[in-house]
């Protein structure tokens, strides 16, 4: 008897220790994932690189496609949301030019991007 | 020297006393079986780490960069190497760099994911050719080499798809004569074919206008920003860079020197390159923080004086 309670006590700690090392200590962390699994922040600075080369090269079919990338349905609708949270979020006003630029060149500038692009020197009067 | 044993108790004999002493049956019982606690606790242990690990892992809600596959890190590489090719902006590149975690020399990483790109499909086109060649600069303009340096040609830019819109100019049927004509055909005109371009455009254009040896301005750059009719243009930045570092001021901060005017302070012994982050390209020349004498023969480092000019 004292030689299964014993075992069972072990076994309960064991199980403990084992369950707190495993999902708190040392969780299983994944090395091989899509970029469809980056981190909304990862994904934002990602788009926001795009659109920078956008800026430079005018090269909407490049920038659509490597937007793909990210797994969104619909990569236009997906620009203009990412843009208006970046203007409502206050974001940095350089990136949100950029991305107001993009929106524009996929044909989804809307009222509240209007200011923002204005202030792009090449837009501006 | 041992302490001497206790007098035995009525009816044992000396040596029954010695054999009872070293008895296990005799040793008072401990309520925890030790052995059964460790084996317990190696079980327990192999059980909760197959569980979390295996059967119910933690759910992968937040990937970084460093996290991504061959792939996936192949793209993101070409994000940065464009963003850069937009600002310029080497830390923020390195920074981002960093977070994929690409190893001890991640500029020569970014050459042989280049190398790859460049052997598979990714060049057939036009946008891969053009990432691919901002890839290599990229890379290059750290001075590392990789198989897409031979892989990708240097010739101009491949033209986007040249877009020739035949369009057909219909002339007027002439009147009905007495004696009839035949039908008069209907001739097209070619319209002139369209050729987008996508060259890079800069806003303003950078020189340096002269230098100058003053023991007070000793190693100063002064940048004036100005337009097109020569009036300075204030809040614009403009960016330094050196090996090792770079730094960005703004003109218009010293009014009393002008609205477009900023200036910055060379160190000895180092070469700068200076820009307008994504509004012009770095002025061709370097600017050395070499010594020189003034005119009272005082020894300062030489001075520059820039200027960037509103091109459209």
């Amino acid at each position: 008897m004292r030689l299964i309670l014993s075992l069972l006590g072990g076994i309960f700690i064991g199980l403990l220790s084992g369950l707190f090392i495993g999902w708190v200590v040392a969780p299983t962390e994944y090395v091989n994932s899509p970029m469809t699994a980056l981190a909304q922040r990862w994904r934002d600075e990602y788009t926001v690189m795009i659109a920078a080369g956008y800026a430079v090269d005018r090269d909407l079919n490049g920038a659509l496609e490597r937007l793909r990338r990210l797994g969104v349905p619909n990569v236009p609708q997906y620009v203009q949301e990412i843009t208006e949270r970046y203007i409502t979020n206050s974001r940095n006003v350089a990136d949100i030019r950029l991305l107001v630029r993009l929106a524009e060149g996929f044909g989804r500038l809307t009222p509240l991007m209007q200011d923002f692009r204005s202030l792009n020197p090449e837009t501006s009067p | 020297m041992s302490a001497p044993l206790p007098p035995p108790p009525p009816g044992f004999a000396p040596e029954q006393l010695a054999f009872s002493r070293h008895s296990r049956y005799q040793r008072p019982r401990r309520r925890v079986s030790w052995w059964g606690l460790l084996v317990g606790v190696g079980v327990g242990l192999a059980i909760g780490l197959t569980y979390a690990w295996v059967v119910e892992p933690v759910r992968e809600v937040d990937t970084q960069p460093r996290q991504l596959n061959r792939a996936a890190r192949a793209d993101y590489v070409v994000a940065i190497a464009l963003r850069f090719s937009y600002d310029s902006d080497l830390g923020r590149a390195v920074e981002d760099l960093l977070a994929l975690n690409l190893g001890p020399d991640p500029f020569q990483q970014v050459a042989n994911i280049a190398c790859e790109l460049a052997s598979t499909g990714y060049v057939d086109s036009t946008s891969g050719i053009r990432a691919l060649r901002t890839l290599r600069t990229f890379y290059q303009l750290q001075g590392k080499t990789g198989c897409a340096d031979q892989l990708i040609d240097d010739a101009t830019p491949v033209p986007l798809a040249t877009l020739v819109i035949p369009t057909n100019t219909p002339t007027l049927i002439p009147p009905p004569t007495k004696t009839p004509t035949p039908a008069a055909l209907t001739v097209g005109t070619p319209a002139a074919p369209i050729v987008p371009t996508a060259l890079p455009r800069r806003t303003y254009e950078g020189q340096i206008l002269n230098t100058f040896c003053s023991l007070s301005a000793s190693g100063m750059i002064e940048v004036t920003v100005r337009d097109a009719n020569g009036s300075g243009i204030p809040g614009q930045r403009v960016r330094v860079r050196w090996d090792g570092g770079s730094d960005e001021f703004s003109t218009g901060l010293k009014p009393d020197r002008g609205d477009g005017y900023a200036d910055f302070r060379m160190r000895s012994g180092f070469n700068y390159t200076i820009d307008m982050p994504g509004q012009s390209d770095p002025i061709a020349q370097t600017l050395s923080a070499e010594p020189c004498f003034t005119n009272e023969g005082e020894e300062a480092l030489r001075g520059y004086r820039v200027v960037f000019r509103l091109v459209r």
